[in-house]
């Protein structure tokens, strides 16, 4: 059997393969199937109740916290992804097209380089920035723009916001960047022999070649900002919790595993629903052109 | 002349695709042999399952009388000069003629420096041992290909496109050092190709390849004169094809040429299996000429009109309209002195001969 | 020109957080906020005298070592089958093996944790800790591997075994050779990825903390602040230093197998 995997071609790539994959099955599809058990199931003090119940779901519908939750979840991670997108977008461009190829790996490193030093250490220093005491509203009040510390800045939605862009600034500018490089340059040059101007270019010819590259970008940023409970911690304030939290909270603090695997699964399924949507709709529109 | 490689009935399928459909193949001691074909016809897979790299999916292999079976590549006889060399870039010249060297713990160290300075003098290397391999040019690159397969003395050397890397002054210069050197160390060279003039030029006998089988095995000659198929005849240089009928079998064939006539040519002139009826006979651009002013000729004559002219420099290609033919007759002329380039719609006399035509089913 | 102007602002952005660190690590007050009061290394001094701090620095190095080099191998092993070899279903076990990267950290620790704990009922370590960051790791290899490993001419091994190299030797003194800047690199990152974790290690720490748990746990109390700026100090310094030679290596590598550089991590 083993001799026969190694002498063809797809079998020793499939012997290859199989120790990240069977790992990544073990690690990951097991547990996420686990969790998705776990949710019809029911915490008893300390034991768990094996019987099949939709309670916790149930308890998700009834309890207006947790769609407030969800939703207010929903609408940081979207405006994260927004604003994340939106403002890594230009500098994908710039050091795409406007960079020196030689200088084009200096600037993929200063971008990323603050993105691997510790990520608790830069949300605490966003409160340095942001607070009351902080540089923002010392500055401004050194040079007497404002004679109070502002405060809608610091430990609500804002805040949070501000903290996540900025920690998912890399994720979203290397996705653009990869797309944009594909581009064959000759084939500005043919829109421009063909009598388009250099906006009408970017619009008709870069920018949908990008889209790949936009698209993969959202994805990498929403999904994984669902599940940040550090930032909203440190920097939300009582108004500024988020889903993450709870799930945290039912793990940790009240020992309620299978609500908080409900929970789980239900920001999973809101997350994939909208990224699906998403991708659809975008499909969609690149087809509806071409 | 005695059989080095035999194949027998090999077969080669990759998931449905059936690359190789039953090689019966032998291959001489001491041979320059050339597997020549279009691209995907299979010429490379059948030289990758002689080198071992690649596994039959049925028939045999055998080099020197032993199967093949079960042989990997490390242990075969054979060495081979990749299409992209495959120059071990993090190795220097010498350390990249040595690398086949390493397991040989009967040579003593000064041996195998010697080796290696005798190699690299023999493809025209002498000196560049120390060199770092990724400073190379193309023609180097692929000496220290030869040179690092050579060094190991092997029974075959397989040689997959190796001058496809090459612009076009090198590779003439390079088909010319392959047959010394060929000659000089006395081992068999089978050669991949895509390109039919290197093939004539360079090997002892040709193996032409279609769609993983082999479609003709002859020398170079034959292979231009006598092809044995359309599809060889359009591969290898230009023909001209003249619907035929066949009237009469024999030791001379009774042929009907469209446009040409009726002539009986020798058997030997038709390759394959003919019957009486249609048929197609295929002349060469180059045995057709133009009758110019003032020369004069013992050989047939037919008229026509000059359709089209391309000039070439040394040569000129006409394209000659002739009653009863549909496409024109492609004709290849020398610019010898006195002959001009003749203009379309001159008419004009095409000389031809019997003798040259060619008799296809 | 604008553009230009623009990704300056951008990178102040990025590295305006980080700039801060050494400035309240040497500022001599107690409360992390302007104005500045004075220089100390005080704070340094309290880092080498914290034994509980220096237990939580060996955990952390060790969780992230182990994991540098599992997902490392586990990384070569999809890179080089994604490289060099067609199979069946290529494009779906791969994205699979990827999947990690776009799945919320939260939920790969919830999820083993409910496996760990309330299904195989064993205890929480420092192993637990480190399947999940090779798990999270993983794709990162392979996005660095992949360079390494797809820049290499396929032919390059073919050469050797018909050179009379066996498959492994072949591997062995062709292959490891030209891809190891890039497994160093990986290695390197997938290091510091798992030295920073935190949501994952929260979860699923034991009774000995990493060093962001422990961390996180030291910001509750403001008067350890300071301490942490101090560490943090320390830790960019090394994350910068480390990254620059993995890229540096990583160039290397491309130069060596004669590639021209387009840049980047991924």
């Amino acid at each position: 059997m083993f001799k026969k995997l190694t002498s063809s071609e797809g079998g020793r790539g499939l012997l290859l393969i199989s120790p990240p994959f069977f790992y990544a099955l073990l690690l990951m599809a097991f547990p996420l199937g686990a969790i998705i058990l776990f949710s019809f199931w029911t915490q008893n003090f300390m034991d768990v109740d094996t019987t099949f119940t939709l309670n916790n779901y149930r308890t998700i519908i009834e309890q207006p916290i947790y769609g407030a939750l969800l939703q207010r979840s929903l609408f940081v991670s979207g405006t994260v992804t927004l604003v994340t997108v939106v403002l890594a977008f230009p500098i994908a461009y710039f050091v795409s097209f406007h960079v020196r190829s030689d200088r084009k790996a200096l600037w993929l490193f200063l971008i990323t380089i603050p993105f691997w030093t510790s990520y608790l250490i830069r949300v605490f220093l966003w409160k340095v920035i942001l607070g009351y005491n902080g540089v923002i509203n010392t500055g401004l009040l050194n040079i007497g723009l404002i004679d109070e510390p502002l405060t809608f800045i610091l430990y609500n939605v804002n805040a949070v916001i501000i903290t996540l862009a900025h920690a998912f600034a890399p994720f979203a500018i290397l996705p653009i960047f990869v797309a944009l490089e594909k581009i064959d340059r000759s084939l500005l040059e043919a829109s421009q022999d063909l009598g388009e101007n250099k906006v009408m270019t970017f619009f008709r010819v870069t920018l949908p070649l990008a889209m790949p590259g936009v698209v993969a970008a959202v994805l990498i940023v929403f999904i994984p900002t669902i599940g940040d409970y550090v930032t909203p911690e440190l920097m939300g304030g009582a108004g500024g919790k988020l889903i993450a939290n709870m799930i945290q909270t039912q793990f940790l603090a009240l020992n309620n595993a299978p609500l908080g695997a409900a929970l789980a699964v239900v920001a999973m399924l809101s997350v994939t629903a909208i990224s699906l949507v998403f991708v659809l709709l975008n499909r969609r529109w690149l087809r509806g052109r071409s | 002349m005695t059989a080095l490689i035999t194949l027998k009935g090999v077969n080669k399928y990759y998931g449905d695709y059936h690359a190789l459909r039953d090689i019966d193949l032998t291959i001489n001691a001491g041979e320059f042999f050339s597997l020549l074909g279009p691209s995907g016809c299979g010429k490379t897979t059948l030289l990758r399952t002689i080198a071992g790299l690649e596994d039959v999916s049925g028939g045999v292999v055998m080099i020197g009388g032993k199967d093949m079976a079960g042989v990997s590549a490390n242990l075969r006889p054979t060495n081979m000069v990749f299409q992209s060399y495959a120059i071990f870039p993090h190795l220097s010249v010498a350390e990249n003629v040595a690398f086949g060297l390493r397991r040989r713990s009967d040579l003593s160290k000064d041996d195998k420096a010697r080796m290696v300075e005798d190699a690299l003098s023999m493809v025209g290397l002498s000196g560049y041992g120390k060199r770092a391999s990724h400073a190379l040019s193309g023609g180097q690159r692929q000496r220290v290909a030869l040179a690092r397969a050579l060094i190991l003395k092997p029974k075959v050397l397989l040689l997959d496109e190796p001058l496809s890397a090459l612009d076009k002054k090198m590779r003439e210069q390079m088909q010319v050092e392959l047959i010394r050197l060929q000659r000089h160390v006395g081992i068999t060279f089978i050669l991949v190709t895509h390109d039919q003039e290197e093939a004539l030029v360079m090997s002892d006998r040709i193996a032409v390849m279609f769609e993983g089988e082999i479609g003709q095995l002859a020398d170079p000659e034959t292979l231009y004169r006598r092809p044995n198929s359309r599809r060889v005849a359009e591969f290898i240089g230009k023909m001209n094809f003249l619907s035929a009928d066949v009237l009469a079998l024999g030791d001379m064939i009774e042929v009907d040429v469209a446009g040409l006539g009726r002539v009986s040519v020798q058997a030997e002139q038709a390759p394959m299996a003919l019957h009486k009826g249609a048929a197609v006979a295929g002349v060469r651009p180059e045995t057709l000429a133009i009758l110019f002013d003032g020369e004069t000729t013992d050989r047939k004559l037919v008229d026509g009109v000059v359709d089209e002219v391309v000039y070439y420099g040394d040569m000129t290609y006409y394209d000659v309209r002739v009653a009863g033919i549909d496409q024109p007759l492609n004709i290849a002329m020398k610019n010898l002195i006195g002959r001009p380039v003749l203009e379309v719609g001159v008419a004009t006399k095409v000389v031809w001969d019997e003798r040259s035509l060619v008799l296809l089913a | 020109m604008s553009l230009r102007v623009y990704a300056i602002a951008y990178l102040i952005f990025l590295y305006a957080p980080i700039a801060l660190l050494p400035i309240f690590a040497f500022n001599d007050a107690r409360i992390i906020a302007f104005p500045l009061s004075g220089f100390t290394t005080d704070w340094f001094a309290a880092l080498m005298t914290n034994t509980s701090l220096h237990t939580a620095v060996k955990n952390s190095l060790f969780i992230a070592v182990m994991t540098a080099i599992l997902s490392t191998l586990l990384g070569i092993c999809a890179a080089r089958a994604g490289a060099m070899y067609r199979f069946p279903v290529k494009a779906g076990i791969m994205g699979f093996i990827m999947l990690p990267l776009v799945l919320p950290e939260i939920i790969v620790a919830v999820s083993l944790l409910v496996v760990v704990v309330q299904i195989f009922d064993m205890g929480l370590s420092h192993w637990t800790i480190i399947a999940a960051h090779v798990l999270i790791c993983t794709p990162f290899c392979i996005a660095i591997l992949n360079g390494a490993f797809q820049n290499l001419d396929p032919s390059m091994e073919e050469a050797a075994m018909d050179l009379g190299e066996s498959r492994f030797s072949a591997f062995r003194l062709v292959t490891l050779p030209l891809v190891m800047p890039g497994i160093i690199s990986s290695m390197l990152i997938a290091f510091t990825i798992s030295l920073d974790e935190f949501i994952i290690a929260f979860f699923l720490s034991g009774v000995s903390p990493t060093m962001p748990v422990y961390i996180w746990g030291l910001m509750r109390f403001p008067a350890q602040l300071p301490v942490v700026m101090a560490l943090g100090t320390i830790l960019v310094a090394l994350s910068i230093l480390l990254l620059t030679i993995a890229e540096l290596l990583r160039r290397r590598g491309m130069a060596r197998a004669g590639v021209k550089d387009k840049g980047g991590f991924l």
